[in-house]
């Protein structure tokens, strides 16, 4: 029997992760995604999980990590600063290839910038924000249904491709009250464990290789240096990184269609918008409020990696708009990918776009 | 068994610099381990970024070398998660006092049963010699080249005032002393600091007046004093002469702490499917 | 049993030297092939391990080998004495 309640998008995310079976939780208090950890903190115990509060989100992130070695299904959720502050071990995450759930729930930046306010403007740091080359998977949910959904989607992603995964919320989402219906069960995609007398970097064809918990008896050496298959540091040999650089990305673009996750409304339509996370929904009251136009609708769920095919599926299109909670970062994105006009819709300041705001662009024709 | 078995043989010699005492002191932590009776599926080594860190990659159990200053976070990922798993950190002086000093007090203040090796070799080795935060006042080292000028911590005094329940200190030169505190160490539930003084031959004593490498050890064995005698000394009011380090057992206690292993629980544990 | 140096690992720091309460230890003189100056064992009979840690099952002061910061000390069995037939030409 499904069930229906009324929650804030925070605590669905938290029960989102323990349908999915989320054990542990590493986390760091930040506003405006406390209540992901408060969630969590009292709900693990009761089910056998852990949750510990860190000294800081680069501990949170560093014991995730630790934890989702053991084969624990390890989440941690932050905002803006903590994000930042995560990035070293976001990386590491990337070049181990450890299977990890990163919540951010966006605020208002740079820096401590506005705490209780909505924004995307991490969307280009959680592609690009630890140094060097990597992939990374992006969701963005925009109602209290996908945070639920989306988390669990999360878990069953990084444990797929061994990638740390983010689920990109923002204040409005996050703190927003909506009706939820709980389904009886969740998918869940079980980690491939490495098989015996395999190598443990050694994939075999296949983008990810098998996962080696610790305490199997695997004795495999995880390490943030460039390593060979068998895990041991090859840090100078410039063929070998090159080659284990490529397969990182390669595992996550070359997976970008099975990845992707995105809403198509009228393909044919001259005018587009595209959207992810909260302005979704402004953009969904315009086109409520307008029923006889034929405008287009991308909605986004997954953001990274960027799901390129879905544009080109707007045969008709001639004009892109993009409405941002922030100055257009995924506008240049969409620009890389279309020869059709992007028009950016920014707004920073922490509120939603009003419909009248995103009518005024449509008809500024 | 002897100590050898524990290293991964495809993997030695090591990097390590002639000289350098951080092979003494995996030497002596196998060793303790050895006797400890543990498996090797069940013993997994943590470590950041540094010289020392480079340990337990040589160590043929489950391995995790990760960045700088965080081990102490990562081994508590693995222990809560897993608290079956046996874990023992090694560490440097710069990894675990400078960047990762949050990390430290952190863990002796929850008291996580871990084992934490430092070898502090008083500077920056594998990136040429810096000062550290444990440089003596008056040492030169490539940032600190008119001698440093400032105080050193204490890293000992440090994690007995953030509450680690076990914390000893000895040299790279008292092989036999270590190997035992490390084993108490491992014994001990809770927070075990062991801190091992080490030279460091390349960066170290080539700037410092160590010609040898046993001058240097000799040095080692030459300027640190007993915990035992100390006592002895100020309980007769003399005064214990100045530049020394004390070496020893430093503190045991009985503080609660985490990560209990679960013996008793039927349930599933962390880690596993329910 | 026997001591034996691993000239493969040695760095030759001569930790070994200083730490061997019989000195048995000597530095060495020639580089080897790695140009490694390996130290060079005085009369390594008297080495208490060697003698008695059949006997007694545990290793017995081993010093050196817990010091060597390259894994170059060991212990090795020695080959139990045996007859060889040695057939004279003529």
């Amino acid at each position: 029997m499904t069930r229906t309640e009324f929650w804030q998008g925070n605590t669905a995310c938290a029960e989102g992760a323990l349908a999915a079976g989320c054990n542990f939780f590493g986390g760091y208090p930040i506003t405006p995604s406390t209540e992901v950890a408060e969630h969590m903190a009292s709900e693990l115990p009761k089910r056998n999980g852990v949750f510990i509060q860190m000294e800081d989100e680069i501990a949170s992130m560093a014991s995730i990590i630790g934890a989702s070695w053991t084969g624990a299904r390890a989440m941690t959720a932050t905002s803006g600063p903590g994000f930042s502050l995560m990035m070293e071990n976001i990386g590491f995450a990337a070049m181990t290839e450890t299977p990890c759930v990163v919540v951010n729930v966006q605020r208002g930046g740079p820096s401590t910038g506005q705490p209780t306010m909505a924004a995307q403007g991490d969307m280009l740091q959680a592609r690009f924000g630890s140094h060097g080359d990597y992939s990374i998977i992006a969701l963005c949910p925009a109602t209290v249904q996908e945070m639920y959904e989306m988390t669990v989607k999360a878990f069953n992603l990084a444990d797929t491709y061994r990638v740390p995964v983010f689920l990109m919320a923002d204040e409005v989402v996050g703190h927003m009250r909506e009706k939820i219906i709980i389904p009886d069960a969740v998918e869940r995609v079980p980690r491939r464990e490495l098989a015996r007398g395999t190598l443990p970097f050694h994939t075999g064809g296949d983008l990810a290789p098998g996962f080696p918990q610790f305490g199997r008896g695997y004795s495999v050496h995880v390490t943030g240096l460039t390593h060979d298959e068998r895990g041991y540091p090859a840090a100078t040999n410039p063929k070998l990184h090159a080659a284990l650089v490529q397969r990182l990305v390669d595992k996550i673009e070359l997976a970008r269609d099975t990845i992707a996750d995105y809403d198509i409304i009228n393909p044919d339509a001259e005018d587009l918008f595209i959207a992810y996370g909260a302005p979704v929904r402004t953009v969904q009251q315009v086109m409520h409020d307008r029923p006889k136009e034929k405008i287009g609708f991308l909605r986004l769920r997954t953001v990274w990696p960027f799901p390129e095919k879905a544009l080109s599926l707007f045969k008709n299109a001639k004009r892109v708009l993009v409405p941002e909670m922030n100055l257009g970062q995924m506008a240049r994105e969409f620009e890389r990918h279309t020869k059709v006009s992007v028009i950016s819709i920014p707004k920073l300041g922490g509120e939603l776009h009003t419909p009248d705001e995103l009518v005024a662009v449509l008809e500024a024709r | 068994m002897s100590f050898d078995e524990w290293y991964r043989q495809d993997r030695l010699p090591h990097i390590y610099c002639a000289g350098c005492g951080n092979g003494t002191i995996i030497n002596c932590t196998l060793a303790a381990v050895d006797q400890m009776g543990w498996k090797k599926e069940e013993t997994v080594f943590v470590s950041g970024i540094g010289c020392s860190s480079r340990a337990p990659g040589y160590i043929v159990t489950d391995s995790l070398h990760t960045t700088h200053g965080r081990a102490i976070a990562f081994a508590t990922g693995v222990k809560m998660a897993n608290p079956d798993l046996n874990v023992v950190v090694f560490t440097g002086d710069g990894d675990l006092a400078a960047i990762g000093g949050n990390h430290f007090i952190h863990g002796c203040r929850r008291n996580i049963d871990l084992t934490v090796v430092c070898m502090n070799n008083q500077i920056y080795g594998m990136t040429g010699g810096q000062g550290s935060p444990t440089t003596p006042m008056g040492c030169t080292s490539s940032t600190t080249p008119y001698g440093c000028t400032e105080i050193p911590f204490d890293l000992c005094e440090l994690a007995i005032a953030a509450g680690a329940n076990y914390v000893s200190r000895w040299t790279s030169y008292h092989v036999k002393e270590l190997e035992k505190a490390v084993k108490v160490g491992l014994e001990t539930k809770g927070f075990s600091f062991i801190e091992a003084m080490v030279q460091c031959p390349t960066a170290f004593g080539r700037r410092n007046k160590f010609k040898q490498v046993a001058d240097h050890v000799e040095y080692l064995r030459a300027h640190s004093i007993l915990k035992a005698k100390v006592d002895r000394m100020t309980g007769a009011g003399e005064t214990v002469p100045e530049g020394l380090f004390v070496v020893g057992e430093l503190a045991k206690r009985n503080r609660p702490y985490l990560g209990a292993k679960m013996v008793a629980k039927t349930e599933a544990k962390p880690g596993e499917k329910s | 049993m026997k001591l034996a140096i691993d000239e493969t690992r040695c760095k030759g720091c001569n930790l070994c030297t200083k730490v061997c309460p019989y000195k048995i230890f000597r530095e060495g003189r020639k580089p080897n092939r790695k140009g490694t100056i390996v130290p060079a064992l005085d009369r390594p009979e008297r080495c208490t391990n060697c003698r008695l840690r059949n006997l007694y099952g545990r290793t017995l002061c081993g010093v050196c080998q817990l010091t060597c910061p390259d894994q170059a000390i060991s212990w090795v069995e020695e080959e139990p004495y045996e007859r060889k037939k040695v057939a004279i030409e003529y």
